[in-house]
């Protein structure tokens, strides 16, 4: 079974070949001979203190600052948006392992070596397989407890979201049932009229659904169109309010869908019960002043 | 009869003429209000209930590396010989250093292991002994969880492996008695938690391990949290003393500001939701009785009248509304709760809805601004109503 | 009572101005009977509103008891209509939530009037007008003769000075129309001033002064 190795530090070198590239590889071994080593730096940290490209500063692992070691800044990167770190300040660096290595002095040691496997279905077993070959090291499958911790925290947030909407979506039916009671109410006269001419109720409960459906039909679109609207200045508010570049909206296809589906036969509900308190009374009741 | 009463009393017969519409309006201002009561109890929910959560484990100073929340940053290095220097401050009543580490119960059964020194009643800073108490230093206090992963009970001996150092291989495991099986505050849902004595965690190290990840500190009666503090910063300028409410606050900043913006977005559009209900609701109500509302100005009823009728049927709406919100919004509040509880990292003890009396006060102050503003509208529209032009409509 | 010179009434339209009234002078003395009959459309009821207070004119002075109208504020033009005009609609306009006794005792409760004599003046109104037992009773109950006459008692809840009725026999049947104006007859012979607007003849010959309206003037 093939393995692919991938090394990887905390925050410090994630990601190291994604984000500089072979071109940036090909280049490393020049700078390290001229010059102080090369980072990269958040753009969050290279807008808080007011470093630019090509300005050496100091890093040091003490967070007393002893023993700093120079580095030139190569270039700025938007750290990945990380929901599980909104709000968090993103002052990171990049630094190449052997750099941090040297930086942190930890004697060519590091704290996790990952492993990516084929089928990631095979981690438990793996992770049995190799344990008592590695005599004193942790080796644990990682797929399974922290993904799906990751994920358990947005599959609570979206159950806490749908409830909101649940809510929601009750305080909106009863504001239709409302709104459906009035429109029923000033054509009282109009469908007393009709009944006395001898329209059935059935033909005017007919003429009042397709009204409902005209309406609620277009009140979804209109909501969704408005959404589709709004979901752009939310996400710059909120990019600008946390600093990120996570998307909090998006109006998607499966969204729209399933709005549409919740709010026509909503509304086209809402028009048939209000009618039908009206159609219930006798014609000439109706018509009355 | 006052005037206030004869208006109240004329609203409420206005209302009741369309009992539905009238019960459609007072249902939907309960949904809507019971959403915003529990965005209201949302709002500081977290940062009331951690807080009590940081005061409860009887500690109001937190020894921290650096400014970053607790448990995120570096480690204090020379730990005991900082808490013994700060045990010494008059201010200072107590200091402990407290170390969490990775550890592994054979065969395999990951867990973390809070070190945790000082002489200290069990109950405090996590080790509530539920099995009479912790009285020896050389074994584990773990949690339930645990205690069922392991199948263990207070008496039998587990052999852990602990990891010492960041970056060194963990050292062989070694054997630890279960003192007892108690609750950690600070464990959510799926935590396996045990403690130890500082004493005994470094000599499972090896002798080494003198590093806390944080100091708490109990500051001495009639001192105060902030007098411990600014001790703290004169004594040690290298240390980065916190106190809970300062924690408190940086929380806020952070993890908890994502239901502090939800809960004023929900705020916002539920009172527009609730605005607009009661606008449409009034503004029709008075377009069908233009003709009626004429005709009582002709008899004479001031424009101050009639619009105070108007007012009072939309505070009558918002009012009843709202006070259906406030149990509904209770009951939905333990729903939520119950969903966002689930959230991993989360302690057990942590709410999310906390009720607080200025919660309600609030919301009572948000519907009344509500009312006031839903009627405006339509006040102005009975107030500028042209009574012979109306009255010559009607006939025509 | 009422004093009126040169009152005109103009209504700013798209199509142009319409001149409802144009220069009317009257005089109306205390306990008299007037009728204004016209053709529609001949500015009677705008005649009746100004003099009931409910509208201004657009020029021209109008005294109630030797006060000016014109200046009044509306709160004051209010309590006039409350304490001492009474109207009467040709829709009667009750409200409709509210049982016969109620809708004649809002008026003396706007006035200020305790319950007990309410219920007392309230109970004298509806023997007078010949509807004790259809006291509790709603509009939707009545006919629309007693519901007219409903109207009646409820403008003379407060003991008004002058009675002012537009059109109150309009939707009532020939038989039914004679009551009420009966009815009105009998108001006016207990000392109230009473103005009918009305285009029925046989109506306006039962008052003792009757003024012609043609295109906003008055033919004497």
């Amino acid at each position: 079974m093939a393995r692919r190795a991938i090394v990887s530090l905390a925050a410090a070198a994630l990601a190291l070949a994604q984000t500089l590239g072979d071109n940036t590889a090909a280049s490393q071994a020049d700078v390290t001979r001229d010059g102080p080593p090369e980072l990269l730096v958040s753009r969050q940290l290279l807008e808080a203190q007011h470093l630019s490209v090509g300005e050496v500063v100091s890093i040091s692992a003490d967070p007393k600052g002893d023993q700093p070691q120079p580095f030139r800044i190569a270039g700025v990167y938007e750290p990945l948006p990380d929901p599980m770190r909104l709000g968090a300040l993103r002052h990171e660096v990049r630094l190449h392992l052997p750099d941090l290595v040297s930086l942190t002095s930890s004697a060519d040691s590091v704290d996790a070596i990952n492993v990516a496997l084929p089928d990631p279905a095979t981690a438990a077993a793996f992770a049995r397989e190799v344990a008592p070959r590695l005599p004193g090291m942790m080796v644990r499958s990682t797929s399974a407890p922290d993904e799906a911790q990751r994920a358990a925290t947005f599959i609570v947030l979206d159950r806490f979201h749908l409830a909101i909407a649940i809510v929601t979506v009750i305080g909106s039916s009863v504001f239709l049932l409302a709104l459906t009671l009035m429109l029923v109410d000033e054509r009282r006269e109009t469908v007393g009229i009709l009944r006395l001419i001898g329209f059935r109720r059935r033909r005017i409960l007919l003429y009042m659904l397709a009204e409902g459906v005209v309406l609620a039909g277009t009140g979804a679109i209109t909501g969704v169109v408005l959404a589709a609207l709004l979901q752009g200045g939310v996400n710059r508010f909120f990019q600008w309010r946390y600093d990120t570049a996570l998307l909090f909206v998006r109006v998607t296809p499966g969204v729209v869908a399933r709005s549409i589906a919740m709010s026509v036969p909503l509304g086209v509900l809402a028009s048939i019960a209000s009618s039908w308190t009206l159609l219930r009374h006798e014609a000439i009741s109706l018509s009355r002043r | 009869m006052s005037t206030a009463t004869r208006s109240l009393a004329f609203a409420a017969r206005s209302l009741l003429r369309q009992p539905g519409r009238a019960g459609v309006g007072i249902l939907g201002i309960a949904a809507v209000g019971a959403l915003l009561f529990d965005m209201l109890l949302l709002s500081r929910g977290l940062v009331v209930s951690f807080r009590e959560l940081l005061d409860s484990v009887g500690f109001d100073v937190r020894i921290l590396s650096s400014d970053s929340l607790p448990m995120g940053g570096a480690r204090l290095a020379n730990a005991s010989q900082i808490a013994r220097d700060l045990a010494a401050l008059p201010e200072v009543a107590e200091a402990i250093p407290i170390r969490v580490i990775d550890a592994e119960a054979v065969p395999a059964v990951g867990f973390a292991l809070m070190a945790i020194d000082g002489d200290f009643r069990a109950g405090r800073a996590g080790r509530a002994g539920r099995d009479g108490g912790y009285e020896g230093s050389e074994g584990l206090v773990i949690n339930q969880r645990l205690a069922d992963a392991l199948k263990v009970k207070a008496g039998d001996t587990i052999r852990v492996r602990v990891s010492c150092v960041s970056g060194r291989a963990p050292l062989p495991p070694s054997p630890f008695p279960v003192a007892g099986v108690g609750e950690f505050p600070f464990d959510d849902g799926a935590q396996l938690t045990a403690s130890t004595s500082w004493a005994r965690l470094r000599s499972a190290c090896g002798g080494e391990g003198d590093d806390a990840d944080m100091l708490l500190v109990a500051s001495r009666e009639g001192h105060g949290a902030d007098a411990a503090v600014r001790a703290i910063r004169r004594a040690r300028p290298d240390l980065h003393p916190a106190t809970n409410e300062e924690i408190v606050a940086r929380m806020q900043q952070g993890s908890f500001s994502y239901f502090r913006q939800i809960s004023a977005v929900l705020s916002t559009i539920t009172l527009l939701f609730g605005f607009l209900l009661i606008t449409v609701l009034l503004t029709v109500s008075v377009n069908q009785r233009l003709a009626e509302i004429a005709a009582v100005r002709a008899l004479g009823f001031s424009r101050g009248r009639v619009a105070a009728d108007v007012l009072w049927q939309s505070a009558l709406l918002v009012g009843s509304g709202g006070l259906l919100a406030v149990p509904l919004g209770f009951a939905l509040s333990l729903w939520l709760d119950r969903i966002l509880k689930a959230m991993p990292g989360v302690p057990t003890s942590i709410h999310f809805f906390v009720f607080e009396p200025r919660a309600l006060a609030l919301h009572a102050t948000l519907l009344v601004v509500t009312a006031l503003a839903a009627a405006m509208y339509p006040i102005r529209l009975v107030a500028a109503l042209p009574i012979a032009e109306t009255l010559r409509n009607e006939v025509v | 009572m009422i004093d009126g010179r040169a009152l005109t009434k103009t209504f700013p339209m798209v199509a142009g101005p319409v001149h409802a009234l144009r220069g009317v002078s009257l005089t109306i003395a205390a306990g008299e009977y007037l009728a204004v009959r016209g053709p529609s459309g001949c500015g009677k009821s705008t005649l009746l509103h100004i003099l009931g207070c409910v509208d201004t004119p657009t020029s021209g002075t109008l005294e109630f008891e030797g006060r000016a109208i014109e200046a009044l504020p509306d709160a004051e033009r209010s309590r006039l209509r409350l304490l001492a005009i009474g109207f009467v609609f040709q829709r009667f306009f009750l409200l409709p939530m509210l049982t016969a006794a109620e809708n004649i005792e809002v008026p003396q409760a706007e006035a200020g009037v305790g319950r007990v004599e309410r219920r007392r003046r309230t109970a004298e109104l509806l023997d007078y007008v010949g509807l004790a037992h259809r006291a509790d009773h709603r509009p939707a109950q009545l006919s629309g003769g007693e519901a007219q006459r409903v109207a009646i008692a409820r403008a003379l809840a407060n003991r008004p000075r002058l009675l002012l009725a537009d059109e109150p026999t309009g939707e009532l049947d020939r038989a039914t129309g004679e009551q009420i104006a009966a009815l009105i007859d009998r108001v006016n012979a207990d000392g109230t001033a009473v103005v009918v607007v009305t285009h029925d003849a046989a109506i306006a010959e039962r008052a003792r002064r009757t003024l012609l309206m043609r295109d906003g003037t008055l033919e004497l």
